[in-house]
């Protein structure tokens, strides 16, 4: 038997293997290139994140190569235009790069601080930072700060690494697996193979979410919560965890802080620290000897409760008394949980003892012999199968940092972390906690950074202020209004730049974000902002420099246009030093490579940064004599080293490629890499596999491999002593910088909680709840990535509209009718939009697909498509700012812990558009077509066989 | 389905067409009222063929490939539409020897005559058979899946060819109590017949979303229909008419189509009405021609199920939500759709 | 042999990736292209060979989503193919597959209308039917490593919710799956007994929580038994 008629032409194919780009899974692909152009892209069955399969917006890879929006030369705003008139002139390289090292150069020789660098979904963080550490400007950051550093900051001060990328529940063992606030998140292909696997074996997937698509629709439970209560459900489980004696014992004593003692001296400078020796080691109570050791000690036996009291009168209790008293109030019951999260009590109560259950009555050993920290041998891992993931329902709400850490608490007591089973971590984490590294503080002409710009502050000297208190950084991250902003605040910055608060900067450069459209909030007011002149006739923001591959709204308002390639087209180093690839199992970094030769005026980025660097003279990137110092961005990759032996990326090192994750720079690296499918797997020992915090040989092995800097265990806090710290600031119990201004004082006293807490989102503490009723969230949808998949002409064709959903009896008793176009509003601003009533979203609750609202005439599509003229942003009602206060300055919509933008905390009310009202509103003035910009086809007959016509 | 007009027109035209002929050859060979002179039946049959021509034409409007179409007789084994080809290809040389036959014998009585009148009928009887059967075989379409669509294209073609006839007569002045009477009884079963098949497809089908899907548990609703737009499936399955409207457009059929011919043919049989007579049979064809746009637009392929569809009901969503109704420009060709869908 | 799909309604996220992965295999492939119409401006629309539906069971708070893909079923008793006036709708009697040959279709749609499935999409631009052809030059091409002989949705599904195999042969893991997980056939009662069969969601058994220990040590704190444990 045969294929019938024409038979696949091989001669003409060519297989190559790269990384996906469509989203930050970057899963591994296999490409067929048939006559110059893609036949098929592929999941490349051998990488470890996908195993062979693809995603819809990997498999659409091919529109997104024959896009009309990519861009196709740099691009000036024409002279003596308005910007975001959208008039362009096209220019050469060299200029765009004139231009550019002009102004740089002036600003590193006089406030290097002017130049603001922010990136987006970056998948260079390492590079760009780099760029900016040396540049000398304090002010970079990805868009983690908009994204989700609530669940990486509470993972990184609590357990050394986190949902965020850093972890993976153990598919191949977990049987319960809870999944909190997901709708895809970037382990998009891994956690679709998980789930059937986990299923497959009939463990139980719960889906705690206010909506019920994707994910949810297979969860074997749906528990539809209020948004922004997470933190009390997971505390309530906890409360019943407590009350019935179900969590684990040994595992709190060996590798946790539970039975450290903190000092109980309310009011008093000191209190609520750890009880340490002169030696600042801290103390438990050993329940042998009967006395204060050190809780390091491997030998004591620590009392895991307890109050006692210190030689000089002070009464110290142990972490987990205090951990105990607080969950045991009847506040967390699941009676009273239940008015808060929506969720019933019953409920509440039977999920936490499922779980008890499944952890300690169905435990897991895994025969593999190891030695923990101290030098004991075990000739098992235990394992606890239950397992967690939660992103940015959790995250993007202002208590999402407490929250998260609620969350691993509940992960923590059933012994879960890090175990056959359970939620493991992904080298090079886990890291201790909090993370070492403090952001840098100090920038100065002609001069790099001392330090990251980005760091884990443990102590309000750790924060980035001038002596005055006020914030050095333009997005005013570790400062008090977010001490531990570990990501920046990105969606701060047009807003403080506009204002020139704190100050007002030259040149601001956004590296793949839409920050004019769905990556701000407030959309409408950032466009304008964006626009405006200063009295003296200037911008505000005077120069505005977008390196992008399309024509997004961003675009639109760029002063200069740095095109670049796309994922096809260009090298990359999905490398270590950035967010890891890796798996629990494996260390693993990956490459692109040009498949497809370039047809456009345009550069990889990371080429224009290598550039730009030696032209600015940046010390990484030139020699002594002044001469640039690479060739370009493969070979900085070959031969730059961070430390000795360490690159970007960690295969194929050595001279002749012999050694693995540490090794001198090797020539023949790339190559290596292509000849490889274009990616690189350490596996781990069988004995170094879990349990790493605690685990000597795994320890042992991140000191060579660069990932930690001595082989300490990492000690999970519960309780955080980091932010009781800013704590004892705000209640001016602190030695060291203390807030002057009152609102600050008293964020900080109420929410740096050392012990998570639930409070209510601080935008919703400020909004009238009978005036605006709802919850307002967002969904991502599988198929689209953001604003940039509605120039894909198959994944638009998908869904070019978003709807309002709103649960169906609710909206019946509201008077509303599926198709209605409704008016929503919030404190913010109001939209108009079409309305559905679903059975899949929780009654008080409306929600939307996310980023599917377009500007007229970006994204290479023709004027008034649907995009614009029903699909739309819920961006526009959320406001950057908290509502006003009298007496106050206006503060971020931020977790007043971390800085995460709090997208989710948003309230809305819902009423009936009239008569006659259809379409979307607001909408916005089409964009014109960028010069040289390609016809769009009204018929396209994608094929490789013919010319695509 | 979409009332496409190439389709409403191949089957009124042509039934007309096969439905004259027929009535050409059985007033022949019963010589009613008198029978037909070989002129005036040499002008009925090439009217009978020109009708059929325009169906036959308008048909391959329908192809979005024309230039295969003659492989559309191969499958006469199976498919009721190649059937439907090969019949309706016999048919004309059969029909023009016949005409030939009688306008060079200058006879239709004779046994040539006969024969060939006779086969004539009875291949565009055959082919009106074939007609309906291309419908009624059709299980996915429950207002079709039933002898009754054959049943009623032979009426309602029978009666439009019986209509033409007498009004022909009724204009050449001959004898036309029996040819006028014949024609309203057949408009009158044309009409019952329509009547059984109107009522018969209000009847609930058992195929349902539910059943559809397998999930037989509880309530089954569209959520998404994972595409913004139309498809071709939309664009060809979705359309639907709202219940008033059926009802008015059924009181339409019955007036123009027949009601009306009936009291002209009546009318003209006792009083001079001229050329108006002609009105009778232009009514009939807008009458029937409305039965057969409802006979399309009203029948509700399951596939609409998926879509969220009941069969024969408007769809559950709101009107303004893209239910699966497609717009004109995404189909192309220009179509015929019904008001209600907006978009 | 009676190659088909077998659709796990377990698992099946509703991501849509079997569908692009369709469109881009096949746009290139032995009818290809599958024509895009008005691919960047008001009313994008095309040809697609596998389409995913999503749909809600029962009311809230007891609902359930389900996403459903729908492809050609390639049935036993293809009508698409009986009612085809011109032979290009055909059943490969050796495995069952239904095809479209694109050299002899007319475009008459008449296949379309016999399908209960929805599985057949006109070209407009080609003028032909086109369908599912369980990427027949997949399968059986043997330049390919044997891993890759599946359908491209099949290789691409991230939730493994698509199986691809014979269902005449018993021990095929797509017949163990249907027999093991009660696998059905959509509207049987039309009787055109489809390949394709789908996996209903699964049932699974509460988790029990009756052997934990009753205990309630938390009357209070203080009085917690400590355990001496060392670190
Ligand atoms: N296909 C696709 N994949 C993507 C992206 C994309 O745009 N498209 N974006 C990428 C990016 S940048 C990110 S940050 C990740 C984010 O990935 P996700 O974390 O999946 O992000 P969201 O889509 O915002 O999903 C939030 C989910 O939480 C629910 N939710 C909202 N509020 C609450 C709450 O208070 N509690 C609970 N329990 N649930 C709540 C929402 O209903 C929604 O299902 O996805 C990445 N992956
Ligand atoms: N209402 C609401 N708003 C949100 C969210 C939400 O859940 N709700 N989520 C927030 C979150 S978590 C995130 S991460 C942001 C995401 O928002 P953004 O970071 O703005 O994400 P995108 O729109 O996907 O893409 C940013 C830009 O990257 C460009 N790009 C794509 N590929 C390349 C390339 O190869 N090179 C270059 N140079 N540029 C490229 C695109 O053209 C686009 O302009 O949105 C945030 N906004
Ligand atoms: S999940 Fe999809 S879009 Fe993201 S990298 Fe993988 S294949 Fe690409
Ligand atoms: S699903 Fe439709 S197209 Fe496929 S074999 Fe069955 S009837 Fe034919
Ligand atoms: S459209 Fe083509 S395949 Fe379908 S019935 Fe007509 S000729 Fe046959
Ligand atoms: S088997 Fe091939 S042609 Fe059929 S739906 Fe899957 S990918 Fe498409
Ligand atoms: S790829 Fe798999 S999970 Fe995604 S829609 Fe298709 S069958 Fe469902
Ligand atoms: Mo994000």
């Amino acid at each position: 038997m045969s294929a019938p008629q024409h038979e696949h032409e091989h001669g003409t194919s060519e297989v190559k293997y790269s990384t996906c780009y469509m989203c930050a899974c970057r899963c591994g692909i296999k490409v067929t290139i048939e006559n110059n152009q893609v036949r098929f892209i592929q999941g490349n069955r051998n990488h470890p994140i996908n195993k062979g399969v693809l995603c819809a917006k990997g498999s659409a890879g091919i529109m997104k190569q024959c896009s009309p929006a990519r861009l196709r030369s740099p691009l000036l705003r024409k002279p003596g235009t308005e910007r975001g008139a959208g008039e362009f002139i096209e220019i050469s390289w060299d200029k765009a790069l004139d231009i550019l090292t002009e102004r740089l150069a002036r600003i590193r020789a006089t406030d290097p601080n002017k130049f603001a660098f922010f990136t987006g979904r970056d998948q260079m963080q390492a590079l760009t930072r780099l760029f900016a550490e040396q540049f000398g400007t304090l002010n970079w950051s990805a868009h983690g700060g908009f994204c989700s550093v609530n669940m990486a900051a509470a993972g990184l001060y609590t357990l050394g690494y986190a949902f965020w990328e850093f972890g993976d529940p153990d598919w191949d063992r977990t049987k319960y697996f809870m999944l909190w606030g997901v709708a895809e998140d970037h382990n998009s292909n891994p956690m679709k193979i998980g789930i059937e696997k986990l299923k497959s074996r009939g463990g139980k997937f719960v889906g705690i979410n206010p909506a019920r698509t994707g994910y949810q629709a297979v969860a074997d439970e749906w528990v539809p919560i209020r948004p922004g209560t997470d933190a009390m459900l997971a505390l309530s489980m906890i409360h019943v965890l407590l009350s019935r004696d179900l969590f684990d014992w040994d595992f709190l004593i060996r590798y946790t802080n539970a039975p450290f003692l903190v000092v109980q001296t309310p009011g008093e400078k000191g209190d609520g620290l750890i009880y340490r020796d002169e030696a600042g080691q801290p103390l438990a109570w050993d329940l042998k000897k009967e006395a204060f050791v050190n809780g390091l000690d491997a030998s004591c036996h620590p009392a895991l409760f307890g109050e006692y009291k210190t030689p000089d009168g002070r009464t110290v209790k142990t972490v987990m008394t205090l951990l105990a008293e607080r969950y045991l109030d009847e506040r967390f019951a699941p009676v009273n949980a239940a008015k808060i999260c929506g969720v019933p009590a019953a409920t509440i109560e039977r999920l936490a003892l499922e779980m008890a259950h499944v952890a300690f009555k169905e435990t897991i050993e895994v025969a593999v012999e190891w030695t923990d920290w101290a030098g004991r041998k075990h000739d098992k891992f235990i394992g606890r199968p239950v397992s967690m993931h939660a992103m940015r329902g959790v995250s993007a709400h202002s208590n999402g940092f407490q929250a998260a850490r609620a969350i691993h608490f509940l992960q923590i007591l059933l012994g879960t972390i890090d175990c056959p089973g359970g939620f493991r971590a992904k080298p090079p984490y886990p890291r201790p906690v909090p993370s070492p590294g403090k952001p840098a503080r100090h920038s100065a002409p002609n001069t790099p950074l001392d330090a990251h710009p980005l760091g884990f502050p443990t102590a309000p000297e750790d924060l980035v202020i001038d002596d005055e208190g006020r914030p050095l950084r333009i997005d005013k991250a570790y400062s008090w209004e977010a001490p531990i902003a570990n990501h920046g605040l990105m969606h701060m910055v047009i807003t403080n730049a506009v204002k020139g608060d704190p100050y007002p900067i030259d040149t601001l450069l956004f590296f793949m974000a839409n920050m004019a459209w769905n990556s701000s909030m407030n959309t409408a007011n950032i466009q304008d902002m964006l626009r405006a002149k200063g009295p003296d006739g200037e911008y505000k923001i005077p120069f505005l420099v977008v390196a992008d591959a399309f024509h997004s709204e961003t675009v639109h308002f760029a002063d200069l246009v740095l095109p670049d390639t796309t994922y096809l087209e260009r090298y990359d180093a999905i490398s270590l030093l950035d967010r890891p690839i890796s798996e629990p199992d494996a260390v693993a970094d990956s490459i692109r490579h040009p498949l497809l030769a370039l047809d456009r005026d345009v550069r990889p980025w990371q080429e224009v940064m290598i550039e730009l660097g030696a032209r600015l003279k940046l010390p990484v990137f030139t020699n002594a004599d002044g001469t640039p110092k690479y060739k370009g961005y493969k070979d900085f990759i070959t031969y730059y080293e961070r430390e000795p032996g360490i690159g970007f990326l960690a295969g194929y090192r050595g001279a002749d490629g012999s050694k693995s994750l540490r090794g001198e720079p090797n020539p023949q690296q790339w190559e290596r890499y292509i000849e490889n499918q274009g990616f690189f797997q350490y596996h781990l020992p069988k004995g170094i596999r879990y349990m790493r915090f605690a685990n000597k040989g795994y320890l042992e092995f991140a000191v060579e491999a660069g990932f930690l800097k001595t082989a300490e265990p990492i000690m999970i806090e519960l309780y955080s002593e980091a932010i009781q710290r800013f704590r004892l600031a705000g209640l001016g119990l602190y030695d060291g910088p203390t807030p002057k201004e009152r609102v600050d004082q008293e964020r900080l006293a109420t929410y740096f909680d050392p012990l998570p807490d639930y409070y209510e989102p601080l935008e919703q503490q400020r909004v009238d709840k009978e005036e605006y009723p709802f919850f307002a969230v967002n969904q991502r949808p599988m198929m689209m990535y953001h604003s940039w998949d509605s120039q894909n002409a198959w994944l638009r064709q998908i869904i070019a509209q978003n709807h309002l959903y709103m649960n169906r009896a609710r909206g019946e008793s509201l008077g509303f009718k599926d198709g209605d176009w409704v008016w929503v509003e919030s404190h913010n601003g109001k939209i108009r939009v079409q309305l559905r009533l679903i059975e899949a979203c929780q009654e008080d609750t409306v929600w939307t697909w996310n980023a599917i609202g377009k500007q007229s005439g970006t994204w290479g599509l023709k004027p008034g498509g649907p995009e614009a003229t029903e699909g739309f942003l819920m961006n526009h009602l959320i406001s950057e700012l908290l509502p006003e206060k009298s007496g106050e300055r206006r503060l971020t919509n931020s977790d007043p812990i971390t800085g995460q933008a709090a997208w989710y905390d948003l309230r809305v009310k819902v009423t009936r558009a009239a008569p006659g009202e259809e379409g979307v509103w607001p909408t916005f003035a089409n964009v014109p077509p960028l010069p040289g910009a390609p016809p769009k086809p009204d018929i396209l007959r994608y094929n490789t066989r013919t010319k695509a016509s | 389905m979409n009332p496409s007009l190439a389709v409403i027109f191949l089957t009124l035209f042509s039934g007309a067409g096969f439905g004259l002929m027929a009535m050409v050859a059985i007033v022949n060979d019963f010589a009613i009222d008198g029978g037909l002179s070989p002129l005036r039946t040499a002008i009925l049959v090439a009217l009978a063929l020109l009708l059929v021509t325009i169906g036959m034409v308008s048909s391959t409007a329908h192809l979005a490939n024309p230039k295969n179409a003659w492989r559309a007789f191969t499958r006469w084994r199976t498919s009721w539409l190649a059937r439907e080809g090969v019949f309706a290809v016999l048919f004309y040389p059969l029909a023009i020897a016949y005409l030939g036959w009688v306008f060079f014998t200058n006879s239709d009585q004779n046994d040539g005559a006969l024969v060939l009148g006779n086969v004539a009928g009875l291949i565009g009887l055959a082919t009106i058979f074939c007609q309906g059967m291309i419908y009624a075989c059709l299980r996915t379409i429950r207002q079709w899946h039933t002898p009754l669509v054959p049943a009623n294209f032979y009426a309602l073609g029978l009666a439009l060819g019986m209509t033409i006839l007498a009004t022909s007569r009724v204009l050449t002045h001959g004898p036309d109590l029996i040819l006028v009477s014949a024609a309203c009884a057949l408009l009158v079963a044309a009409g019952v017949m329509k009547a059984i098949y109107y009522f018969w497809i209000g009847a609930p089908s058992g195929t349902t979303l539910q059943t559809a899907t397998g999930f037989t548990g509880g309530r089954v609703k569209l959520l998404d229909q994972g595409h913004t737009f139309g498809t071709f499936l939309t664009h060809e399955f979705s359309n639907c008419i709202s219940p008033t409207r059926a009802r008015n457009f059924k009181i339409a059929v019955y007036v123009l189509g027949i009601f009306a011919p009936m009291a002209i043919l009546l009318a003209a049989a006792h009083m001079t009405l001229g050329l108006g007579v002609l009105l009778a049979p232009l009514l009939a064809f807008i009458g029937i021609g409305l039965e057969r746009y409802l006979f399309f637009v009203e029948a509700q392929h399951v596939v609409n199920l998926y879509h969220g569809r009941m069969p024969g009901s408007l769809p559950q969503m709101h009107p303004a939500l893209r239910g699966g109704a497609v717009s004109p420009s995404v189909v192309g060709k220009p179509r015929l759709v019904p008001s209600y869908e907006k978009r | 042999m009676r190659l088909g799909l077998v659709i796990d309604l377990d698992t099946c996220v509703g991501c849509h990736a079997c569908a692009t992965a369709c469109k881009q295999w096949n746009t290139s492939s032995i009818t290809a292209p599958l024509t895009d119409y008005d691919p960047y401006g008001k009313e994008p629309s095309g040809v697609w060979f596998n389409r995913i539906r999503h749909y809600e069971i029962g009311e809230y708070p007891n609902n359930k989503t389900i996403n459903f893909p729908m492809s050609c079923m390639h049935c036993e008793n293809a009508e698409c193919v009986t009612v085809c006036p011109t032979g290009a709708s055909y059943k490969r009697p050796e495995d069952g597959i239904v095809l479209v040959d694109q050299d002899k279709c007319m475009g008459c749609n008449y296949c379309s209308w016999a399908c209960p499935y929805g599985a057949r999409e006109l070209d407009r631009e080609s003028g032909t039917m086109k369908k599912c052809t369980l990427c027949v030059d997949r399968i059986y091409d043997e330049t390919l490593p044997v891993e890759d002989r599946q359908p491209a949705c099949v290789l691409a599904c991230p939730a493994h919710a698509r199986l691809f195999g014979d269902l005449d042969d018993p021990e095929s893991t797509t017949s163990r799956a249907v027999r093991e997980r009660g696998g059905y056939a959509l509207m049987p009662e039309l009787n055109y007994n489809p390949t394709n069969h789908y996996l209903p969601p699964r049932t699974r058994p509460a988790v029990p929580t009756s052997d934990l220990p009753r205990g309630s040590l938390a009357r209070k704190v203080k009085e917690w038994v400590n355990r001496v444990i060392e670190r």
